[in-house]
């Protein structure tokens, strides 16, 4: 009944939704209400803004108000939406784009030589001008109905090739990990602008009311160039930030009591405090309104969302497919199968992150590349294949689009005589699935040697206008004014990658 | 494409679109007098011009294309790489024609859709025939761009308009009510002023961030002299932790961090020293030129002067990107150009002068040229570590320093060497260790100084790249603000930066003033009379009241500059002073429909109350509980934080927890300001994120925010010790406990129904657990 409730609430905002209050005037009944506007009428605006007085008997009038005077609050979105949900596998470091979804038979070929003059010139931050290619170790092979080509790195995720589209032809502005990590993100090269999931948040609020809708799951093995501010609401007020999971059974910070407290007496000081709060209460105050519903959904986190981070009820089949309980799975599965939980208690964004601590723990094949990818995909490749399975089996991958990529691929060039490979960000691999992407599919490519994008290359910027438009987002209605200008996700426009919507 | 691309995505400001001019069919013959013929071209063909082809083909152009200039007429006659692109008279050699018709494997404009109609087009031809009459005999200067020349007129360019009649501020406050919106206090207009409790608490919060004490708020009550108020005023402007609120705002406008952001977020060696020199400048009063001067220009100006130095850390506080590998010099020293200048335009101009890098700005009149000539005043400026020791003391440091490099490149050469993974991990990690030994860095001054001989040769970049250089360009100020023929600053000036700082200070810069007014009024009344306290330009909010504005911009400066004054007079104004809460420059600004429009957020309603500042939250707990640890200035404090969270440093050594634990309980202003660490308390809070300007904090409420005051190791530490506190003021007197605990976190008697409540629930409950329920009061947390 709640869910139900507050998704009709979710109607109240939209912001196209035009409603006559008494003196005449229009307003959009999202707007934050005038100071002087009486409680009373305020349920009365509300509930005109779906269908008229008689709903109000319906709905619980707290109920009505936390949705006008919460910014989390359920907005619709621009468009109909196809996803509801994001996740995002991030592969920090940068993994190998001919090493795992890009196949090129030249390259081995070309083994040991130098790069041909034609196929031009690339900048990179250590491989010298006279590095000679490397070939791969790795084999391919055909999977699925669709027969796309995956690398022995990933047997597991091979088998869900069905429902996935490989982006063979993604690149970025630059070649160096905290400015191609914030490009990812955000769209920007530089600190201090929103991610994409403060950005879906603003633009769509939450569908939970007992989680936090925007979470990152950073790697416990430490932490990325880019820092903290990659995933951080920039300049989007406070409300939209991303919650930083830790590791363990409580990845919440501060949903914990302290030590010294039961719970029955917090219970107790939450309602003297209310108590305290309404016997001052102007009714006209919405921002304390706002105040109170705040401490009232922050209790509900507190003993609802244990609920979800406790994976000791789950089946050992699940446990199992997810690779929890062994190694070298068993973090990354821990991590995806809390991704699932969360979509499916309504959670908008979740990024589950592969890789941190010093280079080599990441993706960032410098030295070795087969050493450093055998064992990054033996951590990942069983607990990503399991997230997709599983969200489809519970109806809910339609709804959950869940990408994968990292903020670079690696070069076709050798770093080292170990065989490692650099950044490379001219051209790489990335890929989605669910809500709403049409998978099966191998789109754009990449030279003979997966040098640089050359067919139907996709620019963030396009992952990003993608991600929004499956979330039923315009990218230039999305904005938010910041130092004099309306700032928006994808800083020049992208573009939607129509061959897998 | 990528025009386009900037014109509609990047800064979607129209112009880039424009609708194609109606024409009607004129009657004139086409042997008509000159003078007809001038008024054809005006009415007919400039606009047209201007319309469909000057973004290509003029002066405004970001790219010229094809070399053709179509704004004068000796650039239309010469034509561009093709050839001439009109021929008087002969319409069907004119290249122009065949152009527009889409003919002769030309199409202007390119797109299809914008082929210009028929009727135009005929205009056009008519127009050749008639020997393509054209007034325009010089090439156009950026002043006579009509753009710019509306531009111009604009508002925030204007000089600011005096008083006529001499009248000094002071006698307008005192006396009549002259001036529109800042009504003086004891004028017979006089709207109902708040009660004293509500007063005091407002101004304290407002001028020095903390909490009125019980006994400051009997004191004034108790005081019915009808200079109460002023002392209170008075008091609070000669108190040291004046500055330590004045200064938080600054500290954010400028983007105060004391790392430099990106992956290393090295720690800039004592940049603290840069907040306490903002601190005590404003607990001087410096004279605000003299303090924009100092940043500007400190070490040009007393190369000596040790605070003239601290001073310019200024160019040193924005993010900088070093990086590992191939380091491209030129890039980088670009990214720490573009950096520093703009935070010129944001900070102290008003301007969104950044905008302007890439293309001319689409939406202010600031050219690109305008960009790279102010960046020109920075072409020298190098980062310069003063260091302040003694030459035994650094002897001593670089003997201790080398024997640890020393180390560090020998376990260097054995990562070449290794031939595993592992091994490579288990010596990077070994070097890590030995970085985490090197000696503290002695002192210094992370100042600039001016490298002559480094200069670097500004262009203007086309599209910003610095590969792809242009034009050369020196030293002048934004041409909008000066007079035409203003020459470049000579490459020979020693003092670049000075003359930046002469012109930004002059009595009759119109920005300036306006600029820092503004941001002062925003502190006392929640919204400036501009809201967009970053953006005076025209894309920026209009001044709710012009008239006020300038007058506080022109007494500012009548006054030497000095702030306090300012201060002064604002807080002591009847609308100030309002028990309707702060009323700013009136009504007008309430509805506050800027953001709402865009955003369905809600917004403050700033006037009636605002919400603490996420510093002003903690220090008020810190000062309720009696843990507030006074000390001002030195090194930066950086407390204990969840460990996860150091864990997610790429260094999580450079959190090292200042030892002496009385530190923790420090004013907030001295907390680290760390750009890829901030405290979550901080962070819930809206503090903002330090990577770019703030104009102003959001004030958002969120359940995390509760979650932290409810729950986070903070605000339950501080609950205990404010518990503590009472018993040991109150003994186990429940009333007297209750009594006083209302008056140290809210400045007033519990009321009988609170006292009521507060009892009952102390029958049973902890008094920390009441502590809290304080803190988390509406009360505590908002001031009205």
């Amino acid at each position: 009944m709640f869910d139900d409730t507050r998704r009709r609430l979710g109607t109240l905002a939209r912001p196209d939704d035009r409603l006559t209050i008494e003196d005449g005037h229009e307003c959009p009944s999202y707007v934050h209400a005038r100071a002087t506007r009486t409680r009373r009428e305020f349920v009365r605006e509300a509930c005109c803004g779906f269908g008229g007085l008689a709903l109000a008997s319906l709905l619980h009038e707290e109920q009505l108000r936390a949705a006008i005077t919460n910014p989390l609050a359920a907005k619709h979105p621009h468009v109909e939406a196809k996803a509801k949900s994001i996740v995002f596998l991030f592969m920090a470091g940068g993994p190998s784009h001919v090493e795992t979804y890009d196949p090129k038979p030249l390259l081995n070929k070309l083994n040991g030589q130098r790069r041909p003059k034609e196929f031009g010139e690339a900048k990179y931050q250590f491989v010298h001008t006279d590095a000679r290619l490397l070939g791969t170790k790795r084999t391919f092979r055909k999977y699925g109905e669709s027969g796309i080509e995956v690398s022995d790195l990933f047997p597991h995720t091979a088998t869900c090739i069905d429902d996935i589209a490989v982006l063979r032809s993604c690149y970025g502005d630059s070649v160096v990990h905290s400015a191609a990590q914030y490009e990812l993100f955000s769209g920007r090269v530089v600190p201090g602008f929103p991610s994409m999931g403060s950005w879906l948040l603003y633009g769509l609020g939450a569908e939970s009311r007992s989680l936090p809708s925007y979470v990152v799951m950073p790697d416990p093995k430490g932490a990325l160039e880019a820092g903290q501010p990659m995933y951080a609401h920039g300049f989007l007020p406070a409300v939209y930030q991303p919650t930083m999971f830790r590791p363990g059974d409580h990845p919440v910070l501060n949903l914990d009591l302290p030590k010294h407290v039961t719970p029955q007496q917090r219970r107790r000081t939450l309602e003297f405090l209310r108590s305290l709060n309404e016997s001052s209460l102007d009714p006209a105050d919405e921002e304390f309104h706002a105040r109170i519903n705040a401490y009232d959904v922050a209790f509900r986190m507190q003993t609802e969302a244990p609920e979800v981070f406790d994976l000791s009820r789950e089946p050992q089949e699940t446990l199992d497919l997810y690779g929890i309980g062994s190694e070298p799975t068993n973090d990354y599965g821990r991590r995806c199968l809390f991704a699932r939980k969360l979509v499916e208690n309504g959670v908008r964004f979740v990024c589950v992150v592969s890789g941190g601590g010093p280079g080599n723990m990441q993706w960032d094949a410098h030295g070795d590349i087969e050493e450093n990818h055998l064992r990054k995909a033996a951590e990942t490749d069983k607990p990503v294949a399991a997230l997709l399975k599983d969200l489809k089996r519970r109806g809910l991958l339609d709804t959950t689009l869940v990408l994968w990529g990292g903020e670079f691929g690696r070069s076709p060039d050798a770093q080292s005589p170990t065989g490692g490979r650099d950044h490379h960000n001219l051209g790489f691999s990335m890929w989605m699935a669910g809500g709403g992407i049409r998978g099966g599919q191998a789109v754009g490519a990449t030279d003979a040697i997966g040098l640089k994008a050359v067919e139907k290359p996709y620019h963030f910027r396009d992952i990003h206008t993608t991600i929004l438009h499956q979330l039923g987002l315009d990218q230039h209605q999305l904005t938010y004014p910041h130092l004099g200008r309306d700032e928006r996700l994808t800083f020049l426009e992208g573009q939607v990658i129509r061959e897998i919507v | 494409m990528l025009d386009s691309f900037f014109h509609d995505a990047c800064c979607r400001c129209g112009f880039g679109v424009v609708a194609v001019v109606c024409l009607v069919m004129s009657s004139t013959s086409a042997h008509a007098d000159d003078a007809d013929g001038l008024r054809f071209f005006r009415e007919k063909i400039e606009p047209v011009l201007k319309a469909q082809c000057y973004s290509c083909h003029s002066r405004q152009a970001e790219e010229l294309k094809g070399s053709l200039r179509l704004d004068f007429k000796a650039g239309v006659l010469r034509g561009g790489d093709s050839g001439p692109a009109v021929v008087a008279g002969k319409s069907d050699e004119s290249l122009l024609i065949q152009a527009i018709r889409h003919e002769g494997g030309m199409a202007m404009p390119p797109k299809k859709e914008r082929k210009l109609s028929d009727k135009t087009i005929a205009d056009f031809v008519k127009w050749v025939e008639m020997g393509a009459p054209d007034p325009r005999d010089r090439e156009p200067t950026e002043a006579e761009d009509s753009k710019f020349d509306e531009a111009r007129r604009h508002w925030a360019f204007q000089p600011l308009r005096r008083r006529a009649d001499g009248r000094q501020p002071s006698d307008d406050l005192r006396g009549s009510k002259d001036v529109r919106g800042l009504t003086p206090a004891g004028s017979p207009e006089i709207i109902r002023e708040a009660d004293k409790r509500t007063l005091i608490r407002r101004v304290t919060f407002d001028l020095i961030g903390l909490p009125p004490t019980p006994e400051e708020v009997e004191a004034f009550v108790g005081d019915e002299s009808p200079e109460a108020y002023e002392k209170v005023v008075d008091r609070l402007l000669g108190s040291r932790h004046f500055g330590e609120k004045a200064a938080q705002q600054w500290l954010d406008v400028v983007r105060f961090a004391e790392t430099e952001g990106y992956e290393y977020d090295r720690h800039i060696p004592d940049a603290w020293r840069y907040r306490d020199y903002v601190i005590d400048s404003f607990n001087k009063d410096k004279p605000f030129d003299r303090f924009l001067t100092e940043q500007l220009a400190g070490d040009e100006i007393e190369p000596e002067n040790r605070e003239c130095l601290t001073a310019s850390i200024f160019h040193r506080l924005g993010p900088v990107r070093r990086n590992a590998g191939n380091t491209d010099i030129a890039l980088s020293r670009n990214e720490v150009l573009t950096e520093r200048t703009d935070i010129l335009g944001a900070a102290i101009l008003g301007l969104t002068v950044g905008c302007a890098r890439c293309h001319n700005h689409k939406l202010e009149p600031i050219t690109q040229k305008d960009y790279y000539r102010l960046q020109a005043y920075l072409a020298a400026t190098e980062e310069h570590n003063l260091v302040l020791a003694s030459a035994d003391e650094r002897q001593m440091w670089e003997a201790e320093t080398k024997k640890v490099k020393d180390e560090i490149a020998r376990v260097q050469k054995l990562i070449k060497d290794a031939t595993t993974a592992a091994e490579k991990d288990r010596l990077a990690q070994q070097i890590e260790d030995l970085e985490d030994k090197l000696p503290a860095p002695l002192p210094t001054i992370p100042s600039t100084h001016n490298d002559f001989a480094k200069r670097t040769a500004i262009h203007v970049l086309k599209r910003g790249v610095w590969e792809n250089k242009g034009e050369p360009v020196q030293p002048r100020p934004l041409s909008v603000l000066v007079a035409d023929d203003l020459p470049e600053l000579s490459p020979g000036e020693t003092q670049p930066r000075m003359q930046l700082a002469k012109w930004l200070t002059s009595p009759n810069h119109p920005l300036t003033a306006r600029v820092i007014v503004n941001r002062v009024w925003q502190q006392h009344f929640g919204t400036g009379l501009v809201k967009t306290a970053n953006d005076f330009g025209l894309k920026g909010e209009k001044p709710s009241d012009p008239e006020l504005l300038d007058w506080l911009a022109a007494s500012l400066i009548e006054n030497g500059w000095r702030l306090k004054p300012l201060h002064r007079l604002m807080v002591l104004s009847a609308n100030y002073r309002s028990g309707e809460g702060r009323v700013g420059s009136g009504e007008k600004n309430t509805a506050d429909g800027r953001l709402s429009s865009d955003s369905p957020l809600p917004t403050p309603h700033s006037q009636l109350q605002r919400r603490l500042s996420a510093e002003e939250i903690r220090d008020s707990m810190l000062a309720v509980s009696g843990r507030l640890n006074p000390k001002a200035g030195g090194p930066s404090v950086i407390v204990p934080v969840d460990p996860d969270l150091v864990g997610l440093l790429y260094k999580p050594s450079q959190w090292a927890i200042t030892s002496d634990v009385s530190e923790h309980d420090r004013r907030s202003i001295y907390l680290i300001a760390k750009r890829n660490l901030r405290l979550p308390f901080f962070e819930n809070l809206d503090a903002p994120a330090l990577q770019t300007s703030c104009a102003r904090r959001e004030s958002s409420t969120h359940p995390p925010q509760a979650l932290e005051l409810l729950n986070g190791t903070l605000a339950n530490d501080l609950a205990q010790a404010f518990a503590k506190r009472l018993e040991r003021d109150c003994g186990s007197d429940r009333e007297k406990i209750i009594d006083r605990a209302f008056r140290l976190a809210l400045g007033r008697a519990p009321t009988a129904n609170e006292l009521q409540r507060s009892s009952e629930f102390l029958r049973e409950q902890p008094l920390g657990e009441f502590a809290l329920a304080l803190f988390n009061l509406n009360e505590f947390l908002y001031v009205r």
